[in-house]
């Protein structure tokens, strides 16, 4: 069964002649360890279909199936605890709590899903020594560098074994070396534990690390190649080194 | 979630020391003065609490010692005597007399000390002579020191001039304290020939007091009222000054911490709103934010109680050294109740937020 099943979706803002439609009819369908690179120029409806995959936004027409389950059934309560337990979200401006430590931040998905503080300290730590970040565990956001931030927010996305981790242009933010490194390692660290990745992004060097390649223009799923994938996961000789 | 509401909290130092120095000023407000309420209502009972009686007798209609006079001859108490379970009948006289000291206006409820009948001495002496001899009187130490009245010194009392010769304790309350002269000079000074102003009945042992008062209360121009329910009586008088204050104080209380945790929750959670929004999109459901305003308003209000709470006991322990009418008394049961207001308030308060907290929309996270 596909992670995500996206059946004819349409989303339109706004109505009358003033009406956008930013999603145009898209069906799409990802499996377990798919990494699907998406692509397609600013305004033609990316972050609205990765949205809708999350569940953030509900489409205007069309279905999205969560692993065989239609999300236009469930109440938000519902859609809460599946967002939680199935999908990772990393942001283009990595949207990390302030108050809270890289290790706290890490453990905040954990904590919210019932897992105790100390077992989750424990999953955050590692997760982060993963990630290299095993000597800033103790470090606020503002204290890290946007290379630092973005891995403390895939460490996050990652914290609660989803099946889906959805990237929206998560390299925007940072210059192309940090940001290529650090979405490669989010490529990695997927593939080597079988989950499905959306990543939209601009960067063609992504290629490398993609199963998929897909191009959106206008709302509309134009294009679908083939990425440059590496079936043992080995994509950059210098992924977490940076 | 706990830790991510102290964590916001601590973030934001400013914010919560304002919302904790709130709660702490009401706390402090409320607390005092209902310590000052249950000091003074305590103050007022002691005295009469060591009056040695099961019930007192009043003309009919007179329910204290303070507000509604009682006057009763001297020959009610061959009545009283009669009675079947009356063991002894004392009569008991006091007034209320007021000079000038030091251009500064002194209360005194002069009672009588009737060695004869074993009635009317002070609850204790602390200094002095234990039983004033004619033309003396004992007066509470408070007075004396706040006052400057020493032992040896003469004082007008209702246009006699008497000489202090003692000083007692438990007898000071508010505006006025208890005074003992000899029963001699306490008639001249209240100037009922023939009369008194209560009798103190004791009761035999094995009688039923129901049965004997109402026995007494057959005469329709006595009252008998029990000694529990004479000293709450007299009690009452604090309450009934007391309890409109409290409630207002109260009230303005409640409305400064209300004002303050309401506001600075309120703005913190708008500026926390592109957090909340990502806490959505990563699961965290409305209700589990919500729980997370409220742990921040009720950790800031339970943290401002604590520190008002602090406050209001070093006051009343400082103040009283000071301010002799500063009397206070915070029970287990009023820092209970006050706590409780402080919590409920803060919950009240953290609904203000709840409605904006409902409409952040997780899909906004995704916008830079
Ligand atoms: N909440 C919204 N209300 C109105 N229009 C929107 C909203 N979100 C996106 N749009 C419009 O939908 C189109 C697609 O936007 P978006 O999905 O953000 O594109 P992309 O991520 O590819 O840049 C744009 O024209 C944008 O202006
Ligand atoms: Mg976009």
């Amino acid at each position: 069964m596909s992670v995500v099943s996206v059946e004819d979706v349409s989303k339109t803002f706004g109505a009358g002649h003033t009406a956008v439609t930013a999603v145009d009819h898209v069906s799409l369908s990802v499996d377990a360890g798919d990494i699907v690179l998406v692509m397609g120029p600013s305004g033609s409806g990316k972050t609205t279909l990765l949205s809708m995959i999350g569940t953030l936004m509900s489409p205007t027409t069309g279905r999205i199936l969560i692993s065989g389950q239609d999300t236009s059934t469930l109440k938000a309560a519902q859609l809460s605890r599946l967002r939680l337990r199935e999908f990772g979200f990393v942001f283009q401006t990595f949207n990390l709590l302030s108050a809270l430590t890289a290790e706290e931040n890490v453990m905040m998905p954990l904590i919210t899903a019932g897992v105790p503080r100390k077992h989750a300290r424990g999953k955050a730590r590692v997760a982060l020594e993963q990630l290299q970040l095993g000597h800033r565990l103790r470090n606020l956001p503002r204290d890290l560098s946007g290379g630092e931030k973005q891995r403390v927010a895939i460490a996050r996305s990652l914290a609660n074994d989803p099946r889906l981790i959805l990237a929206d242009e998560p390299t925007a933010n940072l210059d192309a070396k940090t940001g290529q490194d650090v979405t490669l390692l989010l490529c990695e660290t997927a593939c080597r534990e079988n989950r499905a990745v959306i990543i939209v992004s601009h960067d063609q060097r992504l290629r490398t690390a993609a199963k998929r390649v897909i191009t959106i223009e206008d709302g509309r799923l134009t294009a679908e190649e083939r990425g440059e994938h590496d079936r043992h996961c080995r994509m950059h000789p210098g992924a977490g080194s940076s | 979630m706990l830790f991510l509401a102290v964590k916001n909290l601590v973030q934001e130092k400013t914010r919560l020391l304002i919302s904790v120095g709130g709660v702490a000023f009401s706390v402090l407000l409320i607390m005092s003065i209902q310590g000052l309420y249950q000091g003074w209502s305590n103050k007022i009972g002691e005295y009469i609490r060591t009056v040695p009686a099961d019930y007192w007798i009043t003309q009919t209609g007179a329910t204290d010692m303070f507000h509604t006079p009682s006057v009763l001859p001297l020959t009610v108490r061959d009545f009283l005597t009669g009675v079947e379970g009356v063991a002894s009948a004392k009569p008991f006289s006091g007034r209320r007399v007021a000079f000038a000291h030091n251009g500064k206006d002194i209360n005194l409820y002069v009672i009588a000390d009737d060695t004869e009948n074993n009635v009317g001495a002070p609850a204790r002496v602390v200094e002095g002579k234990a039983v004033p001899d004619k033309g003396e009187i004992i007066i509470d130490r408070v007075v004396g020191r706040s006052e400057n009245i020493r032992i040896g010194d003469t004082i007008p009392v209702a246009g006699r001039t008497l000489k202090v010769s003692g000083y007692s304790e438990g007898g000071y309350i508010l505006s006025f304290s208890f005074a003992f002269a000899t029963k001699e000079d306490a008639e001249s000074i209240l100037q009922l020939p023939g009369a008194t102003n209560f009798f103190l009945i004791t009761v035999k042992d094995g009688t039923n007091a129901n049965d004997v008062a109402s026995r007494i209360e057959a005469d329709p121009a006595v009252d008998a009222i029990t000694k529990d329910m004479f000293v709450e009586n007299n009690t009452n008088i604090v309450r009934d000054t007391f309890l409109p204050i409290i409630l207002v104080l109260l009230l303005i209380g409640i409305a400064v911490g209300m004002t303050v945790i309401g506001l600075t929750i309120f703005t913190s959670t708008i500026e926390k709103a592109r957090e909340y929004g990502v806490l959505k999109a990563i699961g965290v459901s409305n209700r589990q934010l919500y729980t997370v305003v409220v742990e921040q308003a009720v950790t800031a209000a339970v943290l401002g109680y604590l520190l008002g709470a602090g406050l209001a006991l070093a006051v009343s322990a400082a103040a009283g050294n000071y301010v002799p009418e500063f009397i206070t008394e915070i029970r287990w049961l009023d820092a209970a109740w006050i706590f409780a207001v402080t919590v409920t308030m803060a919950v009240v308060s953290s609904l203000l937020p709840v409605h904006r907290l409902a409409r952040i929309d997780p899909a906004e996270v995704f916008r830079a």
